[in-house]
């Protein structure tokens, strides 16, 4: 923990540097912020600019980017022409290098005003008018904010079902797993007689043959056929459709699908993690005399899983894009919402961009979360770490 | 049980790995409380007959027999038998998951049935033998070496077992803190712990033990006391070995 912390320190530290002390890239990255606010200034400003509104303020902060440029354009010629003897220019001086370092915040706060004032304000402005609009507008942007604020219950609830389908799907698949990988790394002990090598042998080979089934098919596949084969199978026990669909909804017939799948991966997952544990700690555990059963139950396993967490957290970020692919059975998730709305507007291109960029950012959050648990979870060894001497 | 035979009676054990034969015919008995130190180079088959003593290799054929059961017999309840007979790693092998304390009270607490607190109790007990009072509650990765092996002794001991097997102990660990561990050992010695102890430690081997076994390539070419053993071997081959240990001491 106190290693990481150094490390975000001295990291802080750098940019801290970069922002407040004096050093060479002074002139170069302020014109580049510059140059952003020239930019900025020639466009139109939106109904909600203010500096549109103040066009004394608005040419003034044009104007001290402009002055940057022009100062840093100096600069970068008489460093271009007296190469060799720079340092000794008066660029060079401390007194300018000084005041260059404080001009450029000048020219920061003149390019980040008209930035806020352009983009920011400009998109808002753009959104809230696409969204009061009576139809759809025909921009990129314009439509996608259309759109999208005009089926916000649709984004809301395929939002969830996608959220809670990867959530509560890893989290049942993870306790199938368990029982499957138990089954599958067992082996025949030397008391074990024939009927549990029998059994011990039975149990391997039907986790190895799920696995390698679930593994080796599309989910999209699994998909269609659990959906179908379920309703097959409630329709044959004498339900009516309605009641079919009550039962089998898409979303426990999703459930479901993401569950069977996940199953195999995250069996696979804890094998690989199992498999990595020292086998000194299952022959240490067996010389005092535990049982295969209990070596694997508080010495293998537990360390097991700790390995396998890396993989664990990829196997939830994966279920969460994965189960883009259930829309094909009719599961409400974020895809399914993002073909409906499509299809109403028969506008394709701007929606799917939208549902990236929510799959982006739902993944991104999950992933932060993800790793502050698995910190927690493995730096459970160094939080016990200060011995508590007993008197 | 208070047969006058020997504790472990090692009969005819063979054991290969692949094509690789590594005991060519053991035998080997070891009485009780006596301390029994097996020597010889590197791939001499010591490890592998330790191993086979409490079944962690399983021979190919012939017999170990413990309280009158024949460990390799497969009907034998190893499990149970392997409660009375300690075992030391060279790598130690505490359990990664666990603090010192739960580490020693683990195995009495899932198979002798004792309650958490006695168990606490019998595991402080042996760790403040090993001179680890001050420990029970750290993480095993924070400990250093010599301290691991300690830990590993102390975990063992809680079984209460009849004989405790060393498998090289000494020899994953630096030259300087070998002494805390071999201090334990001839402690435990001296209070009358029947013993068997591979070892490059021939000081060890010949201050502490009763008997010494010279093992090389598969078969137990010379056995008897350290003084008979050390000052005046038969076999060459058994001179040659010690020429190289003893030579630069003496």
């Amino acid at each position: 923990m106190a290693e990481q912390h150094g490390d975000q320190g001295t990291r802080r530290g750098k940019v801290a540097s970069f922002l407040l002390d004096d050093h060479r890239y002074v002139f170069l990255g302020t014109s580049v912020l510059a140059l952003i606010g020239v930019w900025m200034h020639g466009k139109t400003p939106s109904a909600f600019s203010v500096l549109g509104k103040v066009p004394i303020l608005d040419t003034l902060l044009f104007g001290i980017c402009c002055a940057w440029l022009a100062v840093s354009a100096v600069a970068l010629i008489t460093k271009l022409a007296r190469w060799n003897s720079y340092q000794t220019t008066w660029a060079k001086r401390p007194q300018v290098v000084h005041a260059s370092r404080i001009g450029s915040y000048v020219a920061w706060a003149a390019a980040i005003l008209l930035f806020i004032d352009r983009a920011i304000l400009g998109f808002c402005a753009l959104v809230s008018e696409a969204t009061a609009a009576s139809s759809n507008p025909q921009t990129f942007l314009g439509g996608a904010a259309y759109m999208v604020s005009q089926s916000l219950p649709m984004y809301a609830q395929g939002i969830t079902t996608t959220i809670s389908l990867a959530v509560f799907g890893t989290i049942i698949a993870f306790f199938f797993a368990v029982v499957l990988v138990f089954l599958r790394i067992q082996e025949p002990d030397r008391s074990d007689n024939d009927f549990v090598r029998f059994l011990k042998k039975v149990g391997s080979g039907f986790a190895f043959l799920y696995s390698t089934i679930i593994r080796g098919t599309p989910m999209m596949v699994q998909g269609l056929i659990i959906y179908s084969g379920g309703f097959m199978i409630f329709r044959n026990m004498g339900y009516s459709v309605s009641e079919t669909r009550q039962i089998w909804s898409y979303f426990v017939a999703g459930l479901v699908i993401v569950t069977v799948n996940s199953t195999a991966y995250i069996m696979e997952a804890l094998r690989g993690g199992i498999e990595a544990v020292d086998p000194g700690q299952a022959e240490a555990a067996r010389s005092l005399g535990l049982s295969q059963w209990m070596a694997m139950m508080h010495v293998v396993f537990p360390q097991g899983v700790r390995n396998a967490i890396p993989a664990l957290s990829n196997e939830m970020i994966m279920n969460i894009k994965d189960s883009s692919v259930l829309s094909v059975v009719g599961v409400f998730d974020l895809m399914f919402a993002t073909t409906t709305v499509a299809g109403i507007y028969y506008r394709q291109m701007e929606l799917y961009v939208v549902a990236a960029l929510i799959y982006l950012i739902i993944t991104f959050i999950a992933t932060r979360l993800l790793n502050m648990l698995s910190k927690k979870l493995g730096a459970q060894e160094v939080s016990e770490l200060p011995a508590n001497p007993t008197e | 049980m208070a047969d006058n035979g020997p504790l472990i009676r090692v009969e005819e054990l063979v054991k290969s790995f692949g094509s690789n034969v590594v005991l060519r015919g053991i035998n080997l008995s070891v009485e009780s409380g006596e301390v029994v130190t097996i020597i010889g180079a590197s791939g001499s088959g010591k490890s592998t007959l330790l191993r086979c003593i409490n079944l962690l290799e399983i021979p190919d054929s012939g017999h170990v027999w413990f309280h009158g059961e024949d460990l390799v017999e497969p009907k034998t309840n190893v499990d149970a038998l392997r409660e009375n007979i300690g075992m030391v790693f060279q790598q130690f092998n505490l359990f990664a998951n666990m603090n010192v304390l739960d580490n020693c009270t683990l195995a009495p607490v899932l198979l002798k049935k004792m309650g958490k607190e006695e168990a606490k109790k019998v595991a402080i007990s042996h760790l403040e033998s090993v001179g680890l009072s001050d420990f029970i509650y750290a993480n095993v990765n924070s400990l250093s070496g010599g301290q691991k092996q300690r830990v590993a002794i102390a975990r063992a001991l809680c079984m209460n077992p009849e004989i405790m097997l060393f498998d090289e102990p000494t020899s994953a660990l630096d030259p300087e803190i070998v002494g805390e561990v071999l201090n334990v050992m001839r402690r435990l010695a001296e209070e009358g712990m029947t013993m068997v102890v591979v070892t490059h430690e021939m000081a060890f081997a010949r201050d502490v033990c009763d008997r010494v076994v010279f093992m090389d390539s598969g078969v137990i070419l010379e056995q008897g006391t350290p003084a008979q053993l050390f000052q005046n071997p038969r076999e060459t081959r058994t001179r040659e070995f010690l020429s190289r240990y003893l030579d630069p001491e003496d």
